[in-house]
């Protein structure tokens, strides 16, 4: 077992660091949402979102992308592209990818500013392109975009059957822009309890709060690298058990979180609450936790499970 | 039950089935005032204000079972939430006022918060001061006949449609805090007062930032004497902790049994995960009953901090839950009423009010008897 990233993945993400590091400084308007079309430009036009199909890359250095570029303030979709859209059969370009497995009746997550949306059915995958001025917008506190589809602006133009590849890079895309999110939270929060003061003594110093905070800390380690596991193996359980764990964790994540950021960080003028938005949104797709848990068991034990 | 508690019932939920008001009671802002206002003003017409408040001045002199029943038949009538912008009048400044307040003070305050004619805010928590009040910066000095207060609160909910604000501020510089703060009536519409709303995570601006430019106060709207502030907040603080949320709590068992009922039998685990809810809540409110009951006679004691606690995490617990019962369906349940909203609300729960880990040291303490802990 090596966890050592190789010389190409250190290059990989030193580069991405030097363009992050703008829109990380940069604040960020939480109304209506956060979604960053200079920071989708950069990372696309630089070739991030296709690593995962390049010669010599992999799923889990897309993983890896997913998990920096989810720790920014600003919202791309980034997930869909890098973990799905290179192995459709159609091309689907350089383009933002929405996702949907529901009945249609769902606000689809990034579907306002999708070039393309890919349905998750039974038996079959649907690709279709998306015309953006015939979405129709749905108002959202979770920071990312959210439509639901028109009676018309939708049209199919691919279908293929594997399913399960959708299903899996879906899931492992939860997971690990999950993952960013809670590294960038829990960092905001570290930085907070040890600069803010009470009873004369720095917030961190108190031993109820180290031990929550550490405990979220296991949470965010864990889900970083069942992540990547999942990215790596491209199994459908390892991708069920660190979506649904990511999910599973995430009202206590949060919650650890704000209790320690008092009345501040519950406000829109504290940075934190990008983050919740967001892990609460992830934590409700492709049924959530609950539904994640019975893939796993199926995929691990079989139907009986 | 005696036959005169069954009467009682009956008639309170009569009254509430022809007089709760239509409709969701709006989140802020002026019509948020006038709708806390009004449905204040209607219950004290129906003989139903100040239930806990003493008949001499203008409650209703209730027993805490008759008060357990009124909060039980409120929460099944489906009234408008007790944490509105009446709260703190009803639940701090008057029993405060009655625990300390002058005839003066009573006899001008009291009518004009149970007759839903004043409104107010608290303004105790400073940015370097929350859940330690000890650390109370906010300056006042008297000047004749006035306080003259400078300085900083936030975190006050309300405060930009509250007429009246329970204040607390630094009045002896050198004293231990005990013997460094007053408590006192501060009007909100003089000159030197601006209020700033926050907009919370919840899409709603409940909480206000208020900036003192020496504003001048009578002194004669101190409560409970100069630099005794401390005593008197800490009975405030008791009451909020202790019978002020039942309605909340009863309300809270009630959605949790809905839940159960909306739950589809093809989720057994979702159902446990309820019935787990169903069990706390249960034993929250025995603890909260028996809490009422002790406390009778007089100021709610440190076991109050067992029930909010309880409550709080079990809030929270439950709106997690609904969101995952109802599904996240996106922004759907995002509205500012939806179960988003909720959610998001329920963080402050464990914060507002005095955190968890105040009540827990508290319990701690007060009641198991440990050893302090560093502060």
């Amino acid at each position: 077992m090596n966890f050592e990233l190789s010389e190409d993945q250190n290059s990989v993400l030193t580069a991405l660091d030097s363009i992050m590091s703008k829109f990380d400084a940069s604040g960020a308007e939480p109304h209506p949402y956060v979604y960053s079309r200079e920071l989708d430009e950069a990372l696309r036009e630089s070739g991030f979102f296709s690593i995962a199909g390049e010669e010599g890359f992999s799923p889990l250095d897309g993983a890896m992308v997913i998990e920096r570029v989810s720790r920014a303030p600003q919202v791309v979709e980034s997930a869909a592209s890098i973990l799905i859209a290179p192995f459709l059969p159609f091309d689907p370009g350089t383009a933002p990818i929405a996702m949907d497995a529901s009945s249609g009746r769902e606000p689809i997550r990034f579907l306002p500013i999708a070039r393309f949306l890919v349905t998750l059915h039974n038996d079959h995958v649907s690709v279709a392109a998306v015309d953006p001025a015939k979405v129709a917008y749905a108002e959202s506190l979770l920071a990312y975009p959210y439509g639901r589809r028109g009676s018309s602006g939708i049209d199919e133009v691919a279908t293929f059957g594997d399913v399960d590849l959708v299903r899996r890079r879906w899931q492992t895309g939860i997971a690990a822009e999950a993952a960013g999110c809670m590294a960038a939270a829990l960092e905001l929060v570290l930085d907070h309890v040890k600069t803010r003061f009470a009873f004369g003594r720095p917030l961190g110093s108190f031993q109820a709060i180290q031990h929550r905070l550490a405990m979220a800390a296991e949470t965010a380690e864990a889900v970083k690298w069942l992540a990547y596991k999942a990215a790596w193996s491209d199994s459908s359980a390892d991708a069920a058990l660190a979506a649904g764990f990511a999910q599973s964790r995430t009202a206590q994540f949060t919650y650890d979180l704000h209790q320690f950021c008092g009345a501040m960080g519950l406000t829109l003028e504290f940075p934190l609450h990008l983050w919740t938005y967001r892990l609460r949104a992830l934590a409700g797709e492709l049924g959530g936790a609950s539904a994640q848990a019975r893939r796993a068991a199926t995929s691990i034990w079989g139907e009986a499970a | 039950m005696s036959e005169t508690m069954l009467e009682f019932r009956e008639r309170a939920r009569t009254w509430l089935a022809s007089n709760v008001p239509a409709g969701e009671a709006p989140l802020d802002g002026t019509a948020a005032r006038q709708f806390a206002l009004d449905w204040q003003r209607r219950q004290a017409e129906g003989g139903w204000a100040g239930l806990s408040w003493p008949k001499d001045v203008g409650g209703c002199g209730l027993s805490i079972l008759e008060q357990i029943i009124w909060y039980e038949e409120y929460a099944r009538a489906r009234a408008p939430r007790s944490l509105d912008p009446m709260f703190v009048a009803i639940n701090h400044a008057g029993p405060t006022l009655i625990a300390c307040g002058t005839p003066e003070q009573k006899a001008f305050h009291l009518p004009r918060i149970l007759n839903g004619k004043s409104l107010w805010c608290q303004g105790f928590s400073e940015p370097n001061a929350g859940s330690d009040l000890a650390g109370i910066r906010m300056r006042g000095r008297i000047d004749g006949d006035d306080l003259i207060v400078d300085g900083q609160k936030i975190w006050s909910s309300y405060a930009e449609i509250a007429d009246w604000q329970e204040l607390l501020v630094r009045t002896d510089p050198n004293a231990n805090i005990s013997a460094a703060l007053t408590w006192i009536i501060c009007p909100m519409n003089v000159e030197g007062i601006t209020v700033r709303p926050i907009m919370t995570m919840a899409g709603a601006q409940k909480y206000c930032e208020i900036f003192y430019d020496s504003v001048r106060i009578p002194v004669s709207n101190i409560v409970g004497g100069l630099n005794n502030g401390w005593k008197t907040a800490m009975s405030t603080l008791a009451f909020e902790r202790g019978t002020a949320s039942l309605s909340l709590l009863i309300s809270l068992t009630i959605r949790i049994d809905e839940m159960l009922q909306d739950c589809p039998d093809d989720r057994p685990q979702m159902k446990e995960r309820l019935a787990r809810l169903c069990a706390r809540a249960a034993a929250v409110r025995a603890t909260a009953y028996r809490v009422a009951l002790d406390s009778e006679e007089g100021v709610p004691d440190s076991a109050g901090s067992i029930v909010r606690l309880g409550f709080s995490e079990l809030v929270q617990s439950t709106a997690a839950a609904a969101l995952d019962l109802y599904g996240i369906d996106g922004p759907e349940v995002v509205g500012t009423h939806g179960l988003g909203h909720e959610y998001l609300d329920s963080f402050s729960e464990t914060i507002a009010g005095g955190t968890a880990e105040i009540q827990r040291n508290i319990i701690g303490e007060r009641i198991l008897g440990l050893p302090k802990g560093p502060r």
